[in-house]
């Protein structure tokens, strides 16, 4: 009797020190910036392509775009996407660049929280230290707006942000974005895309029970979105059966049109009004021709 | 009525009934809408090549579309739907009645992007031969060169970035792959929410 007593002793403090020791783990690393002038206009365009107007934005709630997003429903709670104008309360106008680069890149706020991974920071490490600073200016040119759209109500015990650090520890690493020397110029432009900025993956590659990605169901699909959505699989084998060549896709990507004359549903439309309709016509080609594996640059099959 | 028409018409019903069981399982109200949206679904199939630049364009061909989307669309559509018509296999989703309003806004849109489309046909694409640069032209023209609405300066506040209060006429300006965008983009914007995806 004693003993066991004395045996549940020791594991509750064991397991209160890991407690402790997840919560006052450091995570991130200092940012410092080498670039300081921004081009305004080629961040803005990197924030269309990075799907942070369409998320931080709702349109149908009669806000201001960036003021915050329409609340994204999932089995840990439901998320909203905040205000991102240059308002000093309600959004990002009391940031330092640095702030920017870390919450962008690493998941982590100002204030050193962990963010969920409803923010697919995991798939924007790969921006350089000039996409950043391209990016803040296009932030700090959207006017200061007094609103926000609501706050994340995550169920315990989702809601401890210190067990993010976990998560981050095991799933906070977004596919690769380097180009591959054999590959064409189009193909690599179009993994950066797809698989960095774009994050594709975000919906298109199913997650386990943590809300990780699987990495060996890549782009094969997922049936459990947020709000109990499909999104379908887009290997090149599952895109060409479906009827898609480079130029269909790249043409989906901006008209939101399928080979079969239907058109995309379940959130798809909306990455395409918001998002990639918003892309130059190379980018689209760059993005089909990665996601069909077109090897041929121009090719079409 | 006598007696016999008031029979062939009921024997009339039972046969058309029978047919429309037998194609796809749909049957009445479903049925009709399923068979409204393929329409408009193999219209929008026709033209896509043209506008995509995969096809040679053809004005008549395109108005043909645009006016048989037109004749589906607005209230053609939304009477297609009475409240709790979720027979299998339908794919609408019951926010379709809690949101009407929005669902029925739709509706209206898809037919002035219809009709715009019908009237800018003879304007043929925007700069044949090398596409559009991406934003311009998509919502209107002239976006290009102002990062203030690639952040959403311009962000409009209707249904599926479509400009609030847009005539077809206004519409009917545009190059005719910026309508029909305007137009697949609306059809695009209902899938979103009204419609379960069965990938």
């Amino acid at each position: 009797m004693h003993r066991s007593l004395t045996i549940v002793l020791v594991l509750l403090s064991v397991a209160g020190l890991g407690g402790v020791s997840l919560v006052v783990w450091p995570i991130g690393e200092v940012t410092r910036l080498a670039e300081r002038d921004g081009d305004a206009q080629r961040g803005a365009y990197l924030a269309r392509a990075g799907g942070c107007i369409a998320c931080h934005s709702d349109p149908s709630s009669g806000r201001p775009a960036l003021t915050g997003g329409a609340p994204i429903k999932t089995s840990f709670g439901s998320f909203v996407a905040p205000n991102l104008t240059t308002d000093e309360t309600f959004g990002i106008g009391g940031w330092s660049v640095e702030d920017f680069a870390r919450a962008v890149r690493q998941g982590i706020g100002p204030d050193g929280a962990p963010y969920y991974p409803a923010f697919p920071y995991a798939f924007y490490g790969h921006l350089t230290d000039k996409d950043i600073i391209d990016l803040w200016a296009a932030f700090q040119s959207v006017p200061p707006q007094e609103v926000i759209g609501g706050d994340n109500d995550i169920v315990f015990p989702f809601n401890l942000r210190f067990g993010l650090k976990l998560w981050r520890a095991a799933f906070a690493k977004g596919p690769p974005t380097a180009p591959n020397p054999e590959q064409s110029d189009p193909w690599n432009r179009g993994r950066w895309l797809v698989n960095g900025l774009a994050h594709c993956g975000a919906c298109h590659t199913d997650r386990n029970l943590a809300g990780g990605r699987r990495a060996s169901q890549y782009l094969a699909g997922s049936d459990d979105l947020p709000g109990g959505g499909k999104a379908p699989p887009i290997r090149p084998e599952h895109l060409k059966e479906a009827g898609w060549t480079v130029t269909s896709l790249a043409y989906g990507l901006k008209s939101g049109v399928m080979p079969d004359g239907d058109t995309f549903g379940g959130g798809m439309g909306e990455v395409v009004r918001h998002s990639t309709a918003w892309l130059s016509e190379a980018d689209r080609k760059a993005m089909a021709t990665y996601l069909l594996n077109e090897v041929k640059t121009g090719g079409d099959g | 009525m006598t007696f016999r028409k008031l029979f062939w018409s009921g024997a009339a019903l039972v046969v058309l009934s029978a047919m429309a069981l037998a194609h796809s399982g749909a049957t009445g109200v479903v049925k009709e809408r399923m068979d409204a949206m393929k329409s408009m679904g193999d219209a929008i199939k026709r033209i896509k090549p043209m506008m995509s630049g995969e096809a040679a364009y053809n004005a008549d061909v395109v108005r043909q579309a645009a006016q048989r989307i037109a004749t589906e669309a607005g209230e053609a559509m939304t009477r297609k739907f009475p409240e709790g018509s979720t027979d299998h296999p339908s794919e609408t989703l019951p926010r379709t009645w809690q949101e009407w309003e929005r669902f029925t806004a739709l509706a209206d849109q898809l037919e002035v992007a219809a009709k715009g489309l019908d009237l800018a046909a003879g304007n043929k694409r925007h700069g044949d031969g090398h596409m559009m640069d991406g934003q311009s032209g998509m919502m209107g023209g002239g976006m290009m060169g102002d990062q203030s609405d690639m952040m959403g300066g311009g962000m409009m506040m209707g249904n599926g970035g479509f400009p609030q209060g847009m005539t077809a006429k206004q519409i009917g300006q545009m190059p005719a792959d910026g309508a029909f965008m305007m137009l697949t983009q609306t059809c695009s914007a209902c899938h979103d929410r009204y419609r379960k995806e069965d990938s």
